[in-house]
């Protein structure tokens, strides 16, 4: 059971039933085409993987934030799934709080996932990544980010929130503030968490169930000026309860240096071809070692 | 009877502020020793820091001025020489055991307490520093910049905006930040101390403004006076530049950055490290600085930040180089988005943040100012207050006080527009000329608040009366009482907490102003910690113009006529000051603008010039292009062209004229060459050195036993019979006094070259007394005494001679009525630049006292680069490379006698008295010595050709003692001791007075006194004599001063002979007879005064003078 804490719920108590994968980057459209071997042994693009995440955790829609021109090229490596989804092109390219302003319509009055499509996730235990953070959505009622402890050196990378944990929960916390890339020593003066390590601070894991205030207040933001999401989220965080979920998963960032690899790597352990991927590893090391 | 933990850890308050003194004031030897056996255990079990530190400067106070009086009639011990090593390792605890251990073993004794005292006050105040720098580390803002040990981790990344190169000039922009500095209007009486701060948060208040300030007639405007630049170049090196210092370096190693004191750029150097550009937690790793800078700045890029002062005085006491680090740190943290904004002001988050990573570089660097010291980031006139620690804070539960303190911005309603324009019409800021050491100072504050002495205390709670007063003047904008108030603080509490922050210069200024203004003279102020730099003098408005002139004439005048006495770094100056109103500013220039400041260009261009224009790089010749484009068309650039002219052909070597005064100084005072070679020659042979000062290393070495001395030091008195003696020859006029004043007292200014003699030391009987005043003071009261007024001889030299002369002529001789002669010295010696060895063997083999960490790491950093100096320049070269009396020296204490015999002054005495039998030599600083006709008898009664007064030890007093030397009993110079120990079996030190029989003096010489009109027979005599006496090598600090104010000290090599090898001769009979403490001891560094006047050393001297 979650405390409440007297800020108000914007949270409608009803099942989060759409998601928005934002792909419309220009360094990262590409990335979600890729292809990779999911955790059965199937190749599948990196959005047929994401989307079958978060149909798995019982979301119907979909909506993709595209590049305009390419929405063909998604649909294809949606494959069988395409047809439940919405391949939405972002006009201009005006940041990613706008790209995900552009799915406002598509959401309407209903909360909703919010996904990277660069981004890749395996769970630590039975249920999903997206499972878990929609599940902790449900039974707190309002805004939740899934969120990671991170060494203060990738915090150039990432935004990052500060609170204080709900008491009685391991991994829930109360969030106070947003700072999008904050500097460790801002991150110092107002992002530290009680219970974390030294040096370490929650920071954005990509996913979050989003309630539509959030939507509004993008808009709201957006129609004032440039706004990113991490704007909006601190002015959530300001108004009404929201929460991070500490996931029990990894992220896999496919657009960092090896990061294809990496993600490869980590899908292939933790499915069912876990030992030929492991025996592939050992092999190409002792070859390697051979050489040198 | 008062338990003296009660003082400490009562709950209430009124026993808590009880006086230590006061407490131990009637407690007996006995309970005194108790009281700090119980003390010595409370704080070893305390967990509380305070209590602890309170503790440990009760154990000192105790040791220092209360045992002491009450241990005069107990035997004299001796100092472990294994407690002192541990002292001067730091290993205060250990030291403390030992101490602790001999006073079990031998019973307490003067010695041993004198060891104690300097332990636990060490102790103390390391205690308190471990505490501030782990406060320091703890801010939250500043922790991880320590965590931080590989690039991989570097999370700071450059603006973008700050990458981004212009297409049309070339050039990447310049971010500035232009910092004001700061003046404290009440002088807070140190309160801004951290210590004081972080115990007696409610006592820690200051009026702190931001100014801007150009030097009077100089520019139309005040301007910021430190700002700092950065932009980004295509080399992975740090490029540093301090243009008002004159360095630059390309640096491409951590080592270097973390090496402060090899070039002047160790201030640009601590705000890239505080600035977590380079974190403080990456040092010692073996990481490499190119890659870290990829990390900040992109591959392949580096980072070029400058600093410049516009030409403000180092000493201002307007914390100048704690605003330029300020200015530094935030043009680092903008830069590298730790600020919101890269242009403009900053938040109050951020301005706290600046001062916390400022007093995070102060500590890197090893220096240290006062919490309020970067107060020009802020805006105007603001209230810096001590805060009370609570939960959440990094001090919570370790002291009562945060580090950081809190700022309350005044606005119109708190100092109306008016009342602000007034201060500027009539407040006079200047730079009296003098730059002091005020870290001694700042401990005394300390030790003095927390042993809580009346009136000290008293004083400190006067000082918020004041800043009250201040503030209610400044509301209603009444500047004449705020000037009232700044003057009752100068007079009153800030002289009652520290005597010595008042000075005699300073106060002729007020005087003069005061008569030449009249009741147009509002108020004297104070800035900082020591008058005689940083001051306010504040006048009607309508005077301003005539304050401004007549002080700069004045200044200028009065320095003239003391600066044989004080040491003065520099010219006076009268500044042009404006309170701004916005604190630190930063722009970011692009597109044309983006230029360095016109002063690099004045330091850059002419090297580049220099330089092949194919390696000068495609972002140089854009910038030189931009640069000579700017010199056409902007006025502030106009005259650029000629002054880049003129440093690139100079037209005079500068030295020229400092040679020629040397070399005819050389030739006037008989400057023997010969000698001179043949010195530099043994020197670089290996002949003579510091470590040929000792003697064998076999030579036995024992404490002298009772009877081979007589001994008075613990108040024993001389028969009566021997008083009357002495009385009858003082009646007789038998005696004259010789006082040695022909040396500058280098520990007395650190190497300023100012005649200590003249130096007005300590206000006695009412006013600021010269060492040579008191002295006459004492021979007139003996004069009176017995009815004759005794000859007075001071010794001088090429140094102190014509001072001297000038300065008694100036006071009529003080009206002495006796015969008062001055011997000019007859020898002179050139100093040379130090072997590696000797500097080797001074800082490596002799032991020394190890500083705390980061001070040591400088000081490492320091000796690496004189070690080189004295390679470049040539070891055992002439020292040539300063003022002409900086490069020369006096040749040692045992020539001064000789000289009497050499120029005639005792020729001359024996013709006005052919009575006189004895002279009395004495050093100018034993202040307490005088003409005691008890000790004269004694002397006569002997028959003794020399009679040398010793006093007991304490752990001050180094350089030898009294030994059986090889079964000899004779005085040894702590030079010549074969090893470090044996100083510390002796109980005696030599105090260096002597009495002197003259027929037995001249009997040595093989002289008599119809020999001393032969001039040349006098001086073979001296020479033969001056053969067998030992030479040493010493090696001396000297000051070079250069800029505006800045000062270097090196380390130079002179030779001496002492008196004290007299001892050693077997032609003169020689006796020794210990004496007081308060009659021998020598006061060599200002630091000992301030103990001096609390323990009644400076009574007794008064006891012995008549002033008029």
């Amino acid at each position: 059971m979650i405390a409440s804490t007297g800020k108000t719920l914007h949270f409608p108590v009803v099942k989060v039933s759409k998601a928005i994968i934002t792909a419309a980057g220009q360094k990262q459209r590409t990335l979600p085409l890729q292809t990779l071997v999911d955790r059965d042994g199937v190749p599948k693009s990196a959005l047929a993987i994401l989307a079958e995440e978060i149909t798995a955790a019982g979301i119907s829609e979909i909506a993709v934030i595209v590049c305009p021109g390419d929405e063909a090229a998604y649909a294809t490596a949606a494959g069988p799934l395409a047809s439940g989804m919405k391949f939405i092109p972002q006009t201009q390219p005006l940041g990613y709080g706008h790209a995900v302003h552009c799915a406002a319509d598509f959401t309407g009055d209903d909360p909703f996932l919010l996904m990277v499509g660069d981004h890749l996730y395996t769970s630590r235990i039975s249920r999903s990544c997206t499972a878990q953070l929609l599940e902790t959505s449900q039974s707190g009622k309002c805004s939740v980010s899934a969120v990671q402890a991170t060494h203060e050196s990738k915090l150039p990378y990432y935004g990052s929130v500060g609170g204080r944990r709900v008491p009685g929960s391991e991994r829930l916390y109360e969030i106070d503030t947003v700072i999008e890339k904050p500097t460790p020593t801002e991150a110092e003066q107002k992002l530290v968490v009680p219970g974390l390590r030294a040096g370490n601070y929650l920071c954005f894991f990509g996913m979050h169930a989003l309630a539509p205030s959030v939507m509004e207040t993008l808009g709201r933001q957006l129609a004032a000026g440039p706004a990113d999401l991490s704007s909006a989220l601190a002015e959530t965080a300001r108004r009404e309860r929201y929460l991070a979920y500490e996931i029990q998963g990894r992220r896999h960032d496919i657009d960092l240096h090896y990061g294809l690899l990496t993600t490869q790597l980590a899908l292939g352990l933790a499915g069912k071809d876990r030992d030929e991927v492991l025996a592939l590893i050992v092999e190409s090391l002792v070859q390697s070692q051979a050489q040198a | 009877m008062a338990n003296l933990i009660d003082l400490i850890i009562s709950a209430d308050e009124d026993v808590r502020n009880r006086a230590l003194d006061a407490a131990c004031a009637k407690m007996t030897l006995a309970e005194l020793l108790k009281e700090a056996a119980e003390l010595d255990a409370f704080r070893r079990q305390s967990e509380n820091l305070y209590q602890r530190v309170r503790a440990l400067l009760f154990l000192h106070s105790i040791h220092r001025f209360h045992l002491p009086a009450r241990l005069v009639a107990e035997k004299s011990g001796v100092i472990p020489f294994k407690g002192y090593s541990n002292l001067l390792e730091r290993r205060f605890e250990e030291a403390i055991d030992v101490f602790l251990k001999t006073q079990a073993k031998d019973g307490p004794s003067d010695a041993i307490s004198s060891a104690l005292a300097s332990a636990y006050q060490k102790l103390a105040f390391q205690t308190l520093a471990d505490q501030v720098r782990r406060s320091v580390r703890g801010v939250r803002g500043n922790q991880w910049m320590f965590r931080m040990g590989h690039p991989a981790d570097q999370p700071l990344r450059i603006r973008k905006e700050l990458t981004r190169r212009d297409p049309n000039t070339g050039l990447f922009p310049v971010l500035r930040e232009r910092t004001p500095v700061r003046m404290d209007l009440t002088h807070c009486g140190w309160s801004d101390i951290f210590f004081l701060g972080m115990d007696y948060p409610e006592g820690a208040k200051v009026l702190n403004i931001s100014v801007d300030l150009t030097v009077h007639g100089r520019d139309k405007h005040p301007a910021p006076p430190v700002e700092a630049s950065l932009r980004v170049i295509e080399q992975p090196v740090l490029r540093l530049t301090s243009v008002d210092l004159g360095c630059t370096a390309d640096i491409s190693s951590l080592n270097e950055v973390f090496d402060f004191a090899k070039d002047y750029l160790g201030l640009l150097k601590a705000a890239v490290i505080a600035s977590g550009i380079v974190p403080p937690g990456i040092e010692g790793s073996g990481q490499d600085l190119a890659h870290l800078l990829e990390r900040v700045v992109g591959p392949g890029r580096g980072l070029e930040i400058v600093s410049n002062v516009n030409n403000i005085p180092k000493g201002s006491r307007l914390a100048v180089s704690t605003n330029l680090l300020a200015a530094l740190i935030g043009v680092c943290m903008r830069a590298t988005g730790q600020a919101g904004s890269l242009d403009g002001g900053l938040e109050e988050n951020e301005r706290r943040i600046v001062l916390a990573r400022a007093l995070l570089g102060e500590w890197i660097g090893g220096s240290g100012g006062g919490w309020q010291d970067s107060g020009g980031v802020w805006p105007g006139m603001k209230l810096i207050c001590g805060t009370v620690a609570s939960e959440g804070d990094p001090e919570f539960g370790i002291s009562r006080g945060r580090l950081m303190p809190t700022h309350r911005i005044l606005d119109t309603t708190d100092v109306p527009e008016d009342a602000r324009r007034k201060l500027q019409e009539s407040l006079v800021l200047v730079h009296g000329g003098m730059a002091q050491n005020v870290g001694p100072i700042l401990e005394m504050v300390t030790e003095k608040y927390l042993l809580r002495s009346e009136p000290e205390w008293s004083a400190r709670k006067k000082t918020h009366g004041i800043l009250d007063q201040i503030l209610t003047g400044l509301k209603h904008g009444d500047i004449a009482s705020v000037g009232t108030a700044t003057t009752a603080n100068f007079h009153g509490p800030i002289q009652t907490i520290i005597p010595w922050a008042g000075n005699l210069y300073t106060e002729t200024l007020i005087e003069k102003t005061r008569t030449e203004f009249g009741t147009d003279f509002w108020g004297f102020w104070m800035l900082g910690g020591m008058a005689g730099g940083g001051m306010g003098f504040m006048f009607a408005p309508e005077r301003k113009a005539d304050g401004q002139r007549f002080l700069q004439k004045t200044m200028s005048e009065t320095k003239r006529l003391l600066a044989a006495a004080l040491p003065f770094a520099m010219e006076p100056v009268v500044y042009d000051f404006a309170i701004n109103e916005r604190g630190t500013w930063a722009e970011l220039l692009t597109e044309k603008d983006a230029l360095m400041p016109s002063g690099y260009y004045r330091f850059i261009v002419p090297n580049l010039l220099r330089m092949d224009r194919r390696a000068l790089g495609a972002a140089r010749h854009a910038e030189l292009d931009r640069f000579a484009d700017a010199c056409r068309t902007r006025p502030e650039l106009k005259g650029m062209v000629s002054t880049l002219f003129d440093s690139i052909f100079p037209d005079v070597e500068e030295d020229s004229g400092n040679r020629e005064t040397l070399a005819a100084t050389l030739e006037k005072y008989g400057f023997d060459h010969a000698t001179h070679e043949k010195i530099r020659e043994d020197l670089r042979a290996g002949r003579i050195g510091l470590a040929q000062n000792r003697l064998p290393a076999n030579t036995l070495i024992d404490d002298v036993r009772e009877s081979d001395l007589t001994d008075i030091a613990s108040g024993q008195t001389l028969p009566d019979n021997l008083r009357k003696l002495g009385l009858a020859a003082l009646a007789n006029g038998e005696v004259a006094v010789v006082t040695l004043a022909a040396g500058a007292g280098s520990r007395w200014t650190q190497g300023a070259g100012v005649v200590k003699a003249l130096h007005p030391f300590c206000k006695l009987g009412g006013r600021h007394r010269s060492f040579v005043e008191t002295h006459l003071a004492k021979s007139r009261r003996i004069g009176r005494l017995c009815g004759t007024a005794p000859a007075h001889v001071f010794t001088t030299s090429y140094f102190s001679h014509e001072p001297t002369r000038r300065f008694l002529e100036q006071h009529d001789h003080f009206g002495y009525d006796g015969p008062l002669v001055l011997s000019e010295g007859k020898s002179i010696g050139l100093r040379t630049v130090p072997t590696v060895r000797d500097l080797r063997f001074a800082w490596e083999e002799m032991p020394q006292q190890t500083l705390d960490v980061q001070q040591q790491k400088v000081r490492e950093s320091v000796r690496t680069a004189l070690i080189q100096w004295a390679q470049s320049t040539g070891e055992a070269a002439d020292y040539t490379d300063n003022l002409p009396v900086q490069c020369l020296h006096p040749v040692g204490h045992w020539y001064e006698i000789p000289n009497l015999l050499r120029n005639g002054t005792l020729l001359g005495l024996l013709k006005k008295r052919p009575q006189l039998k004895t002279l009395v030599m004495h050093n100018i600083d034993t202040v307490g010595m005088d003409l005691d006709p008890a000790l004269l008898g004694h002397h006569l009664a002997s028959d003794a050709g020399l009679t040398f007064e010793v006093i007991t030890r304490r752990l001050e007093d180094r350089g030898g003692g009294l030994a059986s030397v090889n079964g000899k009993i004779r005085l040894v110079e702590g030079l010549a001791m074969p090893r470090e120990e044996d100083e510390f079996n002796l109980t005696y030190y030599n105090s260096n007075t002597c009495w002197i029989d003259i027929d037995s003096l001249l009997s040595t010489f093989q002289l008599t006194r119809g020999d001393l009109t032969d001039a040349t027979k006098v001086a073979a005599a001296v020479r033969t004599l001056a053969a067998a006496m030992p030479t040493y090598i010493t090696l001396k600090d000297v000051k070079k001063r250069w800029g505006h104010g800045q000062e270097d000290v090196f380390p130079v090599c002179q030779f001496e002979k002492l008196w004290v090898d007299m001892s050693q001769l077997s032609s003169i009979e020689t006796r020794y007879i210990a004496v007081p403490r308060l009659r021998g001891q020598q006061l060599k560094d200002p630091s000992q005064l301030d103990g001096w006047l609390r323990d009644g050393s400076a009574s007794y001297l008064e006891s012995l003078c008549e002033w008029e």
